[in-house]
């Protein structure tokens, strides 16, 4: 990295943590900590609720994603629009009637105490692990890139997000967001702009997206129904929409920022704001992964996107097979660089029997690439047991620290730790909402005054924060502990779900039985994961319809019995 | 619930750019309706 790239990264990050703590100082109360006075307008919370589902992550693997699949990622987010409608109808009037800091706390009046702990522990146990895996997955990748040491990186996006998170509570969270979108939006536009500008001078932008479109990258719908297809029309508008009703309708990380708003219609703005560009915005990062893909065409691309993991097999007996490999990875480079020009040739003349000619040509050398890139993985796992051999994610971060200028390399790193203090600081004040409000304060110390609270909340927002960068730091002992993180949460989140949809639509099941249904269902998550070989993606929907099925038999038999005394 | 069925108090939040929420409502899924024809004709155009 180069002089320039460390001002814009260390400016961007400093002037955002600082006016952070500046704007949103002295707050005195545990209503303007939590909820920021309630003082949010609708773009705020729009802005806040985008930048906190868009984590690193967003913007370091869906370019790849698209490189390698095209652009047809972005049906998964067709049911959001629909989800953000029906929370904006049923749940956001029914959360500022009760006045409530956190989902959970609906959960007590609609049924008991006891399903309210229940849920809020759910919760805590599993966004305190993802809070850890938000830090370290954009970690890993940049410090593979930059050579940066891990830990300092752990600790370097932790600590920026908590000294802002907890001087200035849900207010900071929001405030600073809008500038964190405004980093991530404008960096990634301007990518866009500059791999298109890379492009070689005889190929328009036109023919550019013509190329990709040949070659497979342009699949943006898909209306064929398959089950085995995980991204289609029909996924997208029936899965997509069930994880964005759990998501934004459940989860404190998004319930608190539409909480904060002035009044119901600035929330439901706010949602409806993110309704109305989160395709629009997935779609731009996804077709900035087909520009790059493109640039490929004409530039050749790494054998191994994580030249790092490679090299490491240059340094073992396996040396001379990756040479060989990259040799092959060369010739087969040129032989298609010569058929892609003839393929932009083809499209020009409006042929379609010479378009069909150019694009086979160009789809047999991109097989014969692929098998070449499988090879140098399969090498990497012999070479190197513990290295990872998907690389989709690097796609977009080697480009940028390979090929863009000075300045703009600093704002696209700026843009990830954007990303990723963004979302990690929306977990950690959903996390400290949820232990003050739902625990401490509900059933531990009762009756301590207001000051009292608003300690405890920046206490525990820096405690969060604290184990969420020791397991970041720890992540890299354990094998496979990001999909660990990710059954666990799928081994919770079914059951969370299942109580907020008896919670809102069925109002025949009262407290007890949800409660009980609630531990009945967990125990049969807990069976599939241990005894059966049900992939873990659909412990969610199993968890959900089991809390709904085993309610209502509950109810049934338990008769006027089960009614709790909030009814 | 119908916009109607607002409790006391929420009259105040009607919505700023149209006459009821059921309008934006329909403005979002409008948007969305749009969004999946354009991405179908690109599918088509460039397959």
């Amino acid at each position: 990295m180069r002089l320039l790239d460390w001002i814009v990264l260390l400016g961007t990050l400093g002037f955002i943590v600082s006016y952070g703590v500046w704007k949103t100082r002295g707050s005195k109360d545990i209503e303007g900590y939590l909820k920021g006075d309630n003082s949010m307008k609708w773009w705020t919370i729009g802005l806040s609720i985008m930048a906190t589902q868009a984590s690193a992550i967003t913007f370091l693997s869906t370019p790849g994603q698209a490189y390698e699949d095209g652009m047809r990622f972005v049906q998964f987010y067709f049911g959001l629009p629909i989800a953000m409608v029906i929370i904006s109808i049923t749940v956001i009037p029914i959360f500022y009637r009760l006045k409530v800091y956190t989902a959970y706390e609906f959960l007590e009046s609609r049924f008991d105490l006891k399903t309210r702990s229940l849920a809020a522990l759910l919760f805590l146990i599993q966004r305190g692990l993802a809070a850890g895996i938000t830090i370290y997955a954009p970690a890993i990748i940049l410090s593979t890139i930059l050579g940066w040491n891990l830990t300092a990186t752990n600790m370097l996006i932790g600590i920026l997000v908590i000294i802002y998170t907890v001087s200035g509570g849900t207010k900071a969270v929001s405030v600073t967001q809008k500038q964190q979108m405004a980093v991530m939006m404008g960096g990634m536009l301007v990518a866009g702009f500059m791999v298109v500008r890379y492009l070689p001078e005889s190929v328009s932008f036109g023919d550019a997206v013509a190329v990709a479109g040949k070659m497979g990258k342009m699949n943006v719908v898909d209306f064929s129904f398959d089950w085995n297809d995980r991204y289609n029309f029909w996924s997208g508008m029936t899965g997509g929409l069930f994880l964005a009703l759990s998501y934004f309708g459940t989860d404190q990380s998004q319930v608190a920022r539409y909480l904060g708003g002035k009044s119901v219609a600035e929330s439901r703005l706010g949602l409806l704001f993110n309704g109305l560009l989160k395709i629009p915005m997935q779609f731009i990062i996804l077709f900035i992964g087909v520009m790059v893909f493109v640039f490929y065409q004409f530039n050749q691309p790494p054998l191994f996107f994580n030249e790092s993991a490679k090299d490491k097999v240059y340094a073992t007996e396996f040396a001379p097979e990756m040479e060989a490999l990259e040799e092959q990875h060369t010739v087969l480079f040129n032989q298609k660089q010569e058929a892609v020009h003839g393929l932009v040739a083809a499209l020009r003349t409006d042929d379609e029997t010479a378009i069909a000619a150019a694009q086979a040509e160009v789809q047999g050398i991109t097989d014969a690439s692929k098998v070449v890139r499988n090879d140098a993985k399969a090498l990497i796992a012999k070479a190197t047991p513990d290295a990872e051999t998907k690389d989709t994610d690097y796609v977009f971060i080697s480009f940028v620290m390979k090929y863009l200028p000075a300045g703009l390399v600093g704002l696209l790193l700026a843009v990830i730790f954007s990303a990723a203090m963004s979302s990690t600081a929306s977990e950690l004040n959903a996390l400290a909402s949820t232990t003050v409000v739902d625990i401490y304060k509900r059933s531990v110390k009762k009756d301590k005054d207001n000051f009292h609270y608003l300690r405890a909340s920046r206490v525990f927002t820096a405690a969060w924060g604290t184990l969420a960068i020791i397991f970041a730091t720890y992540a890299s002992l354990l094998d496979n502990l990001i999909q660990a993180v990710n059954i666990i949460g799928s081994i919770f989140y079914g059951t969370i779900l299942g109580i907020f949809l008896v919670a809102f639509y069925v109002k025949y099941i009262k407290g007890h039985a949800v409660f009980i249904a609630a531990l009945m269902a967990e125990a049969v998550v807990l069976y599939c994961h241990f005894y059966t070989d049900i992939a873990f993606l659909w412990f969610n929907v199993i968890g959900c319809v089991a809390v709904l099925v085993f309610g209502a038999i509950i109810q049934f038999v338990m008769g006027e019995k089960g009614e709790n005394l909030a009814d | 619930m119908k916009d109607t069925d607002n409790k006391p108090g929420e009259e105040l939040d009607k919505p700023p750019f149209f006459k009821s929420w059921k309008s934006m409502y329909w403005l979002v899924l409008g948007n969305l309706a749009f969004l999946i024809s354009l991405f179908y004709i690109i599918t088509r155009i460039y397959s």
